[in-house]
């Protein structure tokens, strides 16, 4: 199991492997500080 | 969330395995605009065209964001007529975080996702009576007091 989290940066191939995968995204806006 | 609930080793197993995670600065545009951001952490729940069906504002404890994102996962499910996967993650929630938040909430749309697969009201009058019984403080609660007549 990874031990950490991979978030994607881009809507655009978060979108592709959403689809690729069929599952839904999570997208969080954070503050980079 | 960074301190605390992403490096959660469940909630990384949770999030590897259910949904594409995406994470963009809260000023990015045009994303910033579109989705109306005015405070973070901002979670938002996307189907696999970009659409939004959930989000919540605020910070979230491991044992309350992966009931909040089973809501989440499960509203994608129910807005697309997908009552059976619906069904399916709200009954996690029921099962291993029937203390969260977003329990009373998976107790509503559970009734309301069986009324619609099997067009009988029984479910939704047994989401009355769970929700008087087990949340009776909770606004989901009164959101189901109709139901009390069927």
């Amino acid at each position: 199991m990874e031990n950490k989290i991979k978030w994607e940066t881009e809507m655009k191939a978060a979108k592709k492997q959403a689809r690729f995968e069929n599952k839904p995204v999570l997208l969080d806006f954070f503050n980079p500080g | 969330m960074d301190a605390v609930t992403y490096p959660d080793k469940n909630v990384i197993e949770f999030i590897t395995k259910n949904i594409i995670p995406l994470r963009v600065p809260y000023n990015l545009e045009p994303l910033a605009t579109d989705f109306t951001i005015k405070w973070t952490p901002t979670l938002v729940v996307l189907d696999k065209n970009g659409k939004e069906h959930y989000r919540t504002v605020g910070f979230l404890p491991p044992e309350e964001l992966i009931p909040s994102l089973l809501l989440g996962i499960a509203k994608v499910h129910f807005e697309l007529d997908q009552f059976k996967d619906a069904i399916s993650n709200l009954e996690k929630i029921l099962k291993d975080y029937p203390k969260s938040g977003a329990a009373p909430e998976a107790v509503y749309l559970h009734g309301v996702s069986n009324f619609k697969t099997t067009h009988e009201r029984k479910p939704l009058k047994q989401a009355y009576e769970r929700l008087t019984k087990e949340y009776p403080q909770s606004e989901w609660a009164k959101r189901a007091l109709p139901y009390r007549l069927l």
